[in-house]
C-alpha cells in the first residue's frame, strides 16, 4: 500500500462488511475493531494479535459481552445458539455514533494530524480511548488490559507508525 | 468480571439495553425469515409484530428476496 493512501476508505469498507454480516443497520466501533484486526501487514493488527486479539478471537469476547449484558436484564442466552438470519448483502450500513466517536478520538490523538496520514494505528488509539461501550466491555471480558494496550498504540503512533 | 453483571451499575444496565436491542433485531430478522419460508403472508407477520404490513415489507423484503425466499403476495 503506498504511503499516501488514506486507509479510512479501506477500513470503512471492511467495517461495513462486518456490520452487514452482523445484521447491524449501523457500523459500530466493534465492526471497526474487527476491520483493524483483519488488516494484513499493519502494525495495529500485530499489536492486537500480540494481545491475543486476532480477528477471529475478538468475536468470542464480543459474544461474551452480549451474553453478560443480557444477563444483567435477567436473560440467559447462549448467543451461539440463536437462530441465524440471512444477512442483507445489499444493505448499506451507515456510520454509527460509536464509530463517529472512534474517528473523533483518533483525530484528536497526538501527533497532530497532517494531510493523508490517517492510519490503522491512529484508529486503534481511537478505539481504545474509552472505557464505555461494547469494545471496552468485550476487552474486559477477554481479560485484556485496555489501558496498557492503548498506551502501546499511542506510543507507536507518536513514534511515527500509522 | 462481576462488575459486568452488577445491576446497580448504570454502565451494566445501559449495556443491557444495547444487548436487548441486538437480541430483538436478531430475533426479528431470523423469525420473519422463518415465517416467510413457512409461507406466512406479510399481513400475518405484521399483525403478530404489531406493525403495518408496509413496515415489515420495507424492512425485510429485499433481504428475503436476495436470500431466495419465495414470498406470497399478501
Amino acid at each position: 500500500m503506498p504511503d499516501h493512501t488514506d486507509v479510512r476508505a479501506i477500513l470503512v469498507r471492511a467495517a461495513r462488511a462486518e456490520a452487514r454480516r452482523d445484521g447491524s443497520r449501523t457500523i459500530e466501533a466493534e465492526h471497526v475493531l474487527l476491520a483493524v484486526a483483519a488488516l494484513e501487514d499493519s502494525a495495529a493488527a500485530r499489536l492486537l494479535a500480540d494481545a491475543g486479539l486476532t480477528e477471529s478471537a475478538i468475536r468470542t469476547p464480543l459474544n461474551r459481552e452480549w451474553e453478560q449484558s443480557l444477563a444483567v436484564a435477567g436473560i440467559a442466552v447462549r448467543t451461539g445458539l440463536l437462530p441465524e438470519a440471512t444477512p442483507d448483502r445489499a444493505r448499506d450500513p451507515q456510520i454509527g455514533e460509536s464509530t463517529k466517536l472512534v474517528l473523533r478520538r483518533a483525530m484528536d490523538a497526538p501527533p497532530k494530524l497532517g494531510g493523508g496520514r490517517f492510519g490503522p494505528m491512529r484508529i486503534l488509539v481511537g478505539l481504545l480511548d474509552t472505557d464505555r461501550g461494547r469494545v471496552a466491555r468485550a476487552l474486559r471480558a477477554a481479560g485484556v488490559d485496555r489501558t496498557a494496550l492503548r498506551a502501546k498504540a499511542a506510543e507507536a503512533l507518536a513514534a511515527g507508525t500509522r | 468480571m462481576t462488575e459486568l453483571v452488577n445491576p446497580e451499575d448504570p454502565a451494566a444496565g445501559l449495556a443491557a439495553v444495547v444487548a436487548l436491542r441486538r437480541l430483538a433485531d436478531r430475533l426479528e430478522d431470523s423469525q420473519v425469515e422463518r415465517a416467510m419460508r413457512a409461507g406466512w403472508s406479510w399481513s400475518e407477520v405484521a399483525e403478530v409484530l404489531g406493525v403495518t404490513r408496509q413496515a415489515v415489507h420495507k424492512k425485510h423484503a429485499r433481504r428475503l428476496v436476495a436470500a431466495g425466499v419465495a414470498l406470497r403476495r399478501r
